[in-house]
């Protein structure tokens, strides 16, 4: 299978600061891919790599095969990239239709067609099978944490988007809205979509993931599949780098 | 040697097909019917006229077409018009729901059941009050044809009779033919193991759409299970097959209900849960075993051993499953789809290093679609079957 995202040997550094050195990651349609490491590791800054926030400093990134040069947000959401940040980045005081085409509203003439997102939003939600939220015109302030989660997540994948990158989605909720989220990310992935689900919770990782990247003092210390690992060996990926025969040895993936 | 078959058996055949497909798949148009069955046009304008005079199903123009040419008809289930009855006893529950043709639930009514000495009484008494209202409300053109129940015990396939049932104190129930007295609709009663048909539920309607071989592990008080093989249920030899929940994994481990020690249930159930982490006796239930994994989110340390312990013991059950019938899919209910996503990296881990390679290389876990639900929905599709295999048939039978 050929991955839909690869990134090859990819450096960043900011002044004298390097936080990225020769780093691989490589993501597949339809599978979830873990995203791991230290706080610190440099998975944020990868992932503000992919999503052009960050120029590389040098390295490969191609999509669907072919080399591509990613410059901002706007070249990345061209290629189908969409990340869901922590902070959610909704509105409080519009609704979940308005939040969802929040900067790319569909016009008829002049006028906002509100019925073509009503439609478009609505289909989404249900294609997600997301039953929780009673009506399509709240406002995003009378939500609970994990039906905004759900809503990020559902204005990411509206836009026929090929990766959809999850940052920490279920921190901060409670039990049952996580499983929520879980299953959510999980039936994302089965739609054929490509995930990428930055977690530091080892039972999120093991129960939604089929591939785990292991991040540590900004090397890709190993990316395994999900059916290969035990969590010790994950845990050790995360702390040292290393374990036995999988990891990093003198710095460099083996 | 026997002949072929006759042409009546083809179309009765046919028919079934057909009206399968309509109830599992929805609304569907003539000509995808004609591509999916592989029978010709005119087979399928005969068979959906044949369905359509004995009100199984209509035909509509489809809303919206967006293409040029005539367009062709859409098949849409009688949903309003032809239903079932499917019960659901838990331990904790009994429901009662009207289910219409293509799967909705048209109609709902739930009870708690109080854990205790098991009467049948008090089983029969409110599902068959909750059915007859149920009855009193639907208009007079609509007809059932099915009944059909999920019993969280073993049941027996040739009469309904409820074998075993250590969690409800039940032995040797005719529950099935009691039933149908109370009911007195004219229709037997259908009985089948809860987890087996939720395992059915989530093939045919849930997670597992498209899957053919799949293990469904439920959790309940105690655990149960269902083997779909080649997309049919693995029921053994009377029907008792996939009793999963009482396969020994730990043999000098905890006593269990069945009188056996180390049983799968045993060591993951309910109770060794709340007892791994002190809390039996205080909460039971669903809401109780939501405490534990909640409180272990939040770093209590007791809960955490506890769900690592069950965690663990879960993982060698389903690696031992998955060494014996090389699932695609195991897919975790009830209860345990907490458990699971609590004790996630305990069950793979295990799981990574018990499981054959190749039989745990495409492999995929997966928490139900159908929540709750599952055992219900089980029991309509198992109460849907006969007018499933022969419509016309079972339809003449209904309305007489």
């Amino acid at each position: 299978m050929t991955p839909v995202l690869e990134l090859r040997g990819i450096d960043k550094s900011f002044g004298p600061v390097q936080v990225l050195h020769d780093v691989a990651f490589s993501v597949y349609p339809g599978e979830v891919t873990a995203l791991v490491g230290d706080n610190g590791a440099g998975k944020s800054t990868l992932v503000k790599c992919v999503g052009g926030i960050h120029p590389i400093d040098s390295g490969e990134y191609l999509f669907e095969g072919k080399p591509v040069q990613v410059g901002s947000p706007r070249d990345a959401a061209g290629l189908g990239i969409e990340i869901v940040y922590q902070d959610l980045a909704l509105c409080d005081n519009l609704d979940i239709v308005q939040n969802m085409f929040l900067g790319r509203e569909h016009k008829r003439g002049i006028v906002l067609d509100e019925d073509t997102m009503e439609e478009m939003a609505a289909r989404t939600l249900e294609s997600l099978s997301v039953r929780t939220v009673k009506s399509i015109r709240q406002h995003v302030s009378s939500l609970s944490g994990g039906q905004r989660q759900t809503v990020a997540i559902a204005k990411a994948v509206l836009w026929n988007s090929k990766v959809v990158i999850l940052d920490e989605p279920t921190a901060a909720l409670g039990v049952a809205q996580t499983a929520q989220v879980l299953e959510l990310v999980r039936r994302l992935a089965d739609q054929g979509l490509a995930v990428v689900l930055i977690s530091h919770n080892m039972n999120d990782v093991f129960a939604v993931s089929d591939r785990i990247a292991a991040l540590y003092l900004g090397r890709m210390a190993a990316q395994v599949k999900t059916s290969d690992v035990t969590h010790a060996q994950v845990v050790e990926l995360i702390t040292s780098g290393r374990s036995g025969d999988l990891g990093l040895t003198n710095g460099v993936p083996a | 040697m026997r002949a072929g078959p006759s042409q009546e058996e083809i179309r009765r055949h046919n028919l079934g097909a057909l009206l399968r497909h309509v109830h599992l798949s929805g609304p569907t148009s003539r000509a995808e019917l004609t591509s999916r069955m592989g029978l010709n046009r005119s087979t399928i304008m005969a068979l959906t006229a044949d369905l359509t005079a004995a009100g199984l199903v209509r035909e509509e123009l489809p809303r919206e077409t967006g293409r040029a040419g005539r367009p062709s008809l859409v098949v849409r289930p009688e949903s309003a018009r032809v239903y079932v009855f499917a019960l659901d006893v838990g331990v904790d529950r009994l429901v009662a729901a009207r289910v219409g043709l293509g799967g909705a639930v048209l109609d709902r009514r739930e009870t708690v059941r109080r854990r205790g000495p098991f009467s049948l009484e008090e089983v029969v008494g409110p599902l068959a009050a909750f059915a007859r209202q149920m009855h009193r409300r639907t208009r007079p053109d609509t007809v059932c044809v099915g009944v059909a129940a999920a019993f969280s015990g073993g049941v027996a396939q040739s009469d309904g009779v409820v074998r075993f049932g250590p969690n409800m104190g039940s032995v040797d129930v005719p529950f099935g033919e009691e039933m149908a007295r109370r009911l007195a609709l004219g229709l037997p009663v259908t009985v089948g193991n809860d987890a087996n048909l939720a395992a059915m539920a989530e093939h045919l309607r849930g997670v597992g759409v498209g899957c053919r071989d799949l293990v469904y592990l439920h959790g309940d008080v105690g655990v149960g299970g269902g083997v779909i093989a080649g997309g049919a249920l693995l029921g053994g030899h009377q029907g008792f097959g996939g009793e999963v929940g009482h396969m020994v994994v730990n043999p000098q481990g905890r006593l269990c209900g069945c009188g056996s020690r180390g049983c799968l249930e045993a060591e993951v159930g309910e109770r060794a849960l709340l007892e791994a982490a002190g809390r039996f006796g205080s909460q039971v239930g669903r809401e109780a075993v939501r405490a534990v994994v909640s409180a272990a989110d939040r770093g209590d340390i007791v809960a955490q051993a506890a769900l690592s312990r069950v965690g663990d013991w879960l993982g060698l059950g389903v690696a031992n499953l998955v060494n014996v019938f090389n699932p695609e899919m195991v897919v975790f209910g009830g209860m345990l789809r907490e458990v699971y996503l609590g004790s996630a990296a305990q069950v793979r881990s295990r799981l990574n290093l018990d499981a054959l390679s190749p039989s745990r290389e495409h492999l995929r876990l997966r928490t139900t679609a159908l929540g709750d639900d599952a055992t219900l929905v089980g029991a309509a599709e198992l109460a849907f079957a006969q007018v499933l295999a022969d419509p016309l048939e079972v339809l003449a039978r209904a309305g007489s």
